[in-house]
C-alpha cells in the first residue's frame, strides 16, 4: 500500500492544511503488518460487545445533557439505537419493545405525522424515524403501534407540505430539502400511501437538485412565469453536491421509478432524467485514498467522515437499480478485460464499483471509539448517529444486496389484487421495493466472519425482514418464501 | 424588544407573569426508555412551551419563551415554527391596514436578534430558515449579503450559509421578476463575482466557493453585462485554467472546468492543449519551456506534483468521447495507469470504465 499524502502541489491553503492534519491522525490508525506473520496489526476486529454496551447504556440509562441539542430528534435517537441493534444481529425483549412503542406513540401529532417529541410539531424527518422504529419493534393489533398510525391524517399532512415545484416542506413554515422528500417517500411507500397527486412533479424536482459535479444539493430554487406556471429554468440547486443529500435524492429517484413507469404518470414527466454517469463519477471520487484509509467524504475537498460510509458507500447499491454496477447489470458475453495486474476484471465484477475492503478498514480502524460506539474520525467522540451510519456503511460494504428480477417476478405472481384505483402503481411499488435481495455467497467480510453484520435494505436502512414485515401488513399481501439461493442472474 | 440575558434567569415556574399557565410535562404516564438528561432550565422552558403551543396563545411573552427554548436548543424546530406564527400574528395586529410593515420595530428587533443567533448557532437549519422567512417580509436582501460574508469568516464552508446566499440571490434577484417588487434588482448581483474571487483567493480548494461561482455565472439566469455568453465562457475558462495551474491536484477546479464545458456543450477535446502537460511526468526540456508564456494554456506551477490524476482522467474521457478503436485504446491505457499506479483506490471504477468503453465500441461496430 502506498501512503502518498494527497498532493498539495507546493501550494498550501486552509483546506490542504486541515487535510494534512487529518492524514497525520489517520496514519496512526493504519495497521502495520506483523513482521513474522504478515498479518495486519492490530487485527481488524469489530468490537461488537463494546458497541452493544454503548447502545444499551443510551437506551437504558439515557443520553447525557449534551444530547439536549437533539431533543427535537428523539425519534432519530431511537431509530439510530434500535436499528444499530438490528445491524448487530441483536433483538430486543418484548418488555423493552413495548416501552419503546409506547414512547414512539406519544410523538404522533393529532393532525397526522410524527414530531420530534411529545407536543412537538409534525415533521417529515421524525416521521420517517418513528415509522421505521415501529417497523423494528412494533407489531399489528392493539398496543402494537402499527395499527395506531393514523394513515389518513398522515397522508393529509404530507399533502399539506407539497409545493408547486413538486417539492415538500419538511414541516409547516419550514425549509424544503431532499432529506424530507426521501423520508416522505419511504413512509408513503411502506404504509401504502402512494398516489399520483402525491408524487406528481417530484421527480423533476429531484432531478433539478443535481449539480454540475454529479452529486445532489439540498434543494433547488424554482422560477415561475407571470401566469404562475413552473419554468424549466432557471432552477438552480441551492448548495453544492453533498453526500447526505445525494443519498436522499438518489433513493428518492429510485423510489419514484415505479410511479414513472406506471399508468398514473403524467405525460410531461416522461422526460425527467438524471445524469447517472456523472453521479457515479462523483460518488467514486468521494472515497478517500489509502492514507485516508478509504473512508468517504461528503463533499469535494472536505475530510473523510464515518457517516458517509452509508450516505456515499450505501448509494452504490441504489445505482444498481438504475442499471449501473452489479453482475446482474453486466453483459455476460463480454470479454474479460485485464487492467494489467493479472487478475481478470470479469471475475470480481460483483465486488462493486468502489473499494469495499478499504471502506471496511476505515470503519474498523478509525471509526471505532475505544470506549464503545462509532464516530466520524479520531479523536472525536462516538455518538448515536455515527454509530448507526458507520455500522450500516460497514454492513453495506460487507454484503451485496441487489434488486433481483427473479424475486420481483415471484412477488408479482403472488400479488393479490385489491380494489384500489391505483392498482398498477401499488403493485409496482410493492414488488420493486421488496425485490431487493441479499446475494448468497456474495459477502466479503474484512477481518473474518466474527465481524459479520446483518444486511440492510439499501432504500430503508432497515433489515429486509423488518421491511417486509411492515409492508406486507399494510399492503395486506402474503409473500412467497425466499428462494434458497439468490444468485444474481446476469442479463441476456 | 429587550434581548434577554440568561445569566440570572428565573425559571418560568417561579415567575408571577407566567402563573396563569399550567406547565405540561413531556412524558406523563410512561417512564420512557432512552431519556435525555435535561437541565432544570430546559425542562422548565419546554414544559411551558408545550402548554402554550397547546393553548394556542400568540402574545408578546411567547417571543420571550420561545427565545429561551431556542437559546438552549436551537434545533427545536417547533419553537421556531411557533415563534414565527406568533410574530406574524403580532405584526398583523400592530398594523392598522393588516399589511405587515417592513420597518415594524418588532420585525427589526427580530432580525437583530437573528444576527446574534445565526453566528452562534451556525450549524442549525432553523436559524437560517427563520432568516429567510423574515427577509421575505422585510424585503431587504442587501444587508444580508454583508451579514453572510461576515458569518462565513466563522465557518467558510458552512452549507447553510452558502445555500442561504444562493436562495437570497435567486429569490430577490432572479432575472425573471415575477413579483413586480421594486426592491428586486439586479444590483444585488453586482458584487457577486468579486466576492467569489476573494473567497477563492483565500482558498482555491474551497468547493463551496466554486459551486457558488457556477451558480452565479451559469446556474441562475443571465444578468446585464453578462449577455455575451461567448465572452463569459472565455473569461471562465481562463479563470479556471489559471487556478488549476496554481494547484493542479484540485478536484474542485477540475469539476468546474468539466461543468462549464458540459454546460456549454463544448467538447473536452478543445482544451487538450491545456490539459496534456498536467498528465505527464515533466522532462527537463519541458520545464525549460515554462519561460514561454502562453496565456491560453498556463503550465503547471513550480511545485506541481505530476502527473495529476484529475488531468489523466480528463484526457481519458476526452479520448473516449473521441471514440473509435484508437480513442478507446488511448483511454484504456490511461485508465489502466490510474487503476494500477496513480489512483488505485478507485481501481474498480477505472475497470468499470474500461469494460464500458469496450462494450460501447463493440456495439458501435456491430
Ligand atoms: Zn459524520
Amino acid at each position: 500500500m502506498t501512503l502518498r499524502p494527497v498532493p498539495i502541489d507546493g501550494f498550501s491553503t486552509p483546506t490542504s492544511r486541515t487535510q494534512a492534519e487529518t492524514e497525520a491522525v489517520l496514519l496512526e490508525h493504519i495497521p502495520t503488518p506483523d513482521p513474522s506473520t504478515g498479518e495486519p496489526t492490530p487485527k481488524a476486529a469489530l468490537d461488537k460487545k463494546l458497541h452493544m454496551q454503548f447502545l444499551v447504556r443510551n437506551l437504558v440509562q439515557g443520553f447525557p445533557t449534551r444530547y439536549t441539542s437533539q431533543d427535537a430528534s428523539q425519534p432519530w435517537l431511537m431509530f439510530w439505537t434500535v436499528q444499530a441493534f438490528s445491524v448487530l444481529q441483536v433483538g430486543l425483549d418484548p418488555g423493552n419493545k413495548q416501552r419503546i412503542i409506547d414512547k414512539i406513540m406519544t410523538w404522533q401529532h393529532p393532525d397526522g405525522g410524527f414530531g420530534g417529541g411529545p407536543g412537538q410539531a409534525a415533521h417529515l424527518l421524525p416521521t420517517y424515524a418513528s415509522v421505521c422504529s415501529l417497523a423494528i419493534v412494533g407489531r399489528p393489533g392493539p398496543g402494537g403501534g402499527w395499527d395506531q398510525i393514523d394513515r389518513e391524517k398522515m397522508y393529509r399532512f404530507f399533502m399539506s407540505l407539497k409545493q408547486k415545484d413538486g417539492s415538500f416542506l419538511v414541516a409547516h413554515h419550514s425549509e424544503v430539502d431532499v432529506r424530507g422528500i426521501y423520508c416522505l417517500l419511504i413512509v408513503a411507500t411502506l404504509l401504502d400511501l402512494l398516489t399520483p397527486e402525491l408524487l406528481e412533479g417530484t421527480a423533476s424536482f429531484i432531478a433539478s437538485c443535481q449539480t454540475y459535479e454529479g452529486g445532489f444539493s439540498s434543494a433547488s430554487h424554482p422560477s415561475y412565469s407571470l401566469s404562475g406556471s413552473l419554468l424549466e429554468s432557471p432552477r438552480p440547486p441551492l448548495g453544492e453536491a453533498h453526500g447526505g443529500y445525494t443519498f436522499c435524492a438518489l433513493a428518492s429517484w429510485v423510489l419514484l421509478q415505479p410511479y414513472l413507469a406506471s399508468s398514473s404518470r403524467k405525460p410531461e414527466e416522461a422526460t425527467a432524467s438524471i445524469d447517472v454517469k456523472n453521479l457515479l463519477r462523483w460518488l467514486v471520487h468521494m472515497q478517500g485514498v489509502e492514507i485516508e484509509l478509504g473512508g468517504f467524504k461528503g463533499r469535494t475537498n472536505k475530510l473523510v467522515d464515518g457517516c458517509y460510509s452509508w450516505w456515499c458507500g450505501g448509494a452504490f447499491a441504489l445505482l444498481e437499480a438504475l442499471g449501473v454496477g452489479g453482475i446482474q447489470n453486466a453483459d455476460s458475453d463480454e470479454v474479460p478485460i485485464d487492467s494489467g495486474t493479472g487478475e481478470g476484471v470479469w471475475d470480481d465484477v460483483d465486488d462493486g464499483l468502489y473499494n469495499r475492503n478499504a471502506l471496511q478498514e476505515y470503519i474498523l480502524y478509525a471509526g471505532q471509539h475505544p470506549a464503545g460506539g462509532l464516530r466520524d474520525k479520531p479523536p472525536k467522540n462516538a455518538d448515536a448517529y455515527h454509530t448507526l451510519y458507520c455500522l450500516s456503511g460497514l454492513s453495506s460494504a460487507q454484503h451485496h444486496v441487489f434488486p433481483s428480477k427473479l424475486r420481483r417476478s415471484q412477488l408479482e405472481a403472488a400479488w393479490e389484487a385489491s380494489e384500489s384505483l391505483e392498482e398498477d402503481l401499488k403493485k409496482r411499488s410493492f414488488t420493486e421495493f421488496l425485490s431487493w435481495t441479499e446475494e448468497e455467497g456474495g459477502s466479503h467480510i474484512v477481518g473474518g466472519n466474527e465481524n459479520r453484520l446483518n444486511a440492510t435494505h439499501p432504500l430503508t436502512n432497515m433489515t429486509i425482514t423488518h421491511t417486509e414485515g411492515l409492508m406486507t401488513h399494510f399492503y395486506k399481501q402474503t409473500i412467497p418464501a425466499k428462494p434458497i439461493k439468490a444468485k444474481p442472474a446476469s442479463t441476456s | 424588544m429587550a434581548t434577554i440575558s440568561f445569566d440570572d434567569e428565573e425559571l418560568f415556574s417561579e415567575r408571577p407573569d407566567w402563573a396563569d399557565v399550567v406547565p405540561l410535562e413531556q412524558y406523563e404516564n410512561i417512564s420512557p426508555l432512552a431519556p435525555i438528561f435535561y437541565t432544570e432550565e430546559y425542562k422548565d422552558a419546554t414544559n411551558y412551551f408545550r402548554a402554550i403551543a397547546k393553548s394556542g396563545e400568540k402574545s408578546r411573552r411567547v417571543l420571550e419563551l420561545t427565545e429561551s427554548v431556542i437559546r438552549q436548543n436551537p434545533a427545536h424546530y417547533s419553537a421556531w415554527q411557533y415563534r414565527y406564527e406568533t410574530l406574524l400574528a403580532l405584526l398583523t395586529a400592530s398594523s392598522p391596514s393588516g399589511v405587515i410593515s417592513p420597518s415594524d420595530p418588532l420585525l427589526v428587533a427580530e432580525i437583530e436578534l437573528m444576527d446574534i443567533l445565526a453566528v452562534r448557532f451556525l450549524k442549525t437549519y432553523q436559524v437560517w430558515h427563520h432568516r429567510r422567512l423574515l427577509v421575505a417580509l422585510t424585503r431587504k436582501p442587501q444587508r444580508e449579503l454583508q451579514f453572510i460574508t461576515r458569518s462565513l469568516d466563522a465557518d467558510v464552508k458552512n452549507y447553510h450559509t452558502w445555500s442561504y446566499r444562493q436562495w437570497l440571490l435567486a429569490y430577490f434577484g432572479g432575472s425573471v421578476d415575477s413579483t413586480g417588487d421594486e426592491d428586486v434588482s439586479e444590483d444585488l448581483w453586482e458584487g457577486e463575482l468579486d466576492f467569489v474571487d476573494t473567497m477563492l483567493a483565500q482558498d482555491v480548494r474551497n468547493n463551496s466557493a466554486w459551486h457558488h461561482r457556477f451558480f452565479v455565472v451559469w446556474g441562475c439566469g443571465v444578468r446585464e453585462g453578462e449577455r455575451d455568453r461567448e465572452r463569459v465562457f472565455k473569461r471562465e475558462l481562463t479563470f479556471v485554467k489559471q487556478n488549476i495551474s496554481l494547484a493542479p491536484s484540485n478536484p474542485s477546479a477540475w469539476n468546474y472546468l468539466r461543468g462549464i464545458l458540459k454546460h456549454t456543450s463544448t467538447p473536452f477535446a478543445s482544451v487538450l492543449p491545456f490539459v496534456r502537460p498536467y498528465a505527464v511526468v515533466p522532462s527537463s526540456s519541458e520545464s525549460a519551456q515554462r519561460d514561454i508564456v502562453d496565456l491560453e494554456n498556463p503550465p503547471p506551477g513550480e511545485g506541481a506534483e505530476l502527473p495529476c490524476a484529475e488531468a489523466l482522467e480528463f484526457l481519458a474521457d476526452a479520448y473516449e468521447i473521441q471514440g473509435g478503436a484508437d480513442g478507446v485504446k488511448s483511454a484504456v491505457e490511461i485508465w489502466t495507469s490510474l487503476a494500477n499506479k496513480y489512483d488505485p483506490i478507485r481501481k474498480k471504477y477505472w475497470e468499470h470504465r474500461i469494460r464500458d468503453a469496450h462494450q460501447a465500441l463493440k456495439k458501435a461496430n456491430a
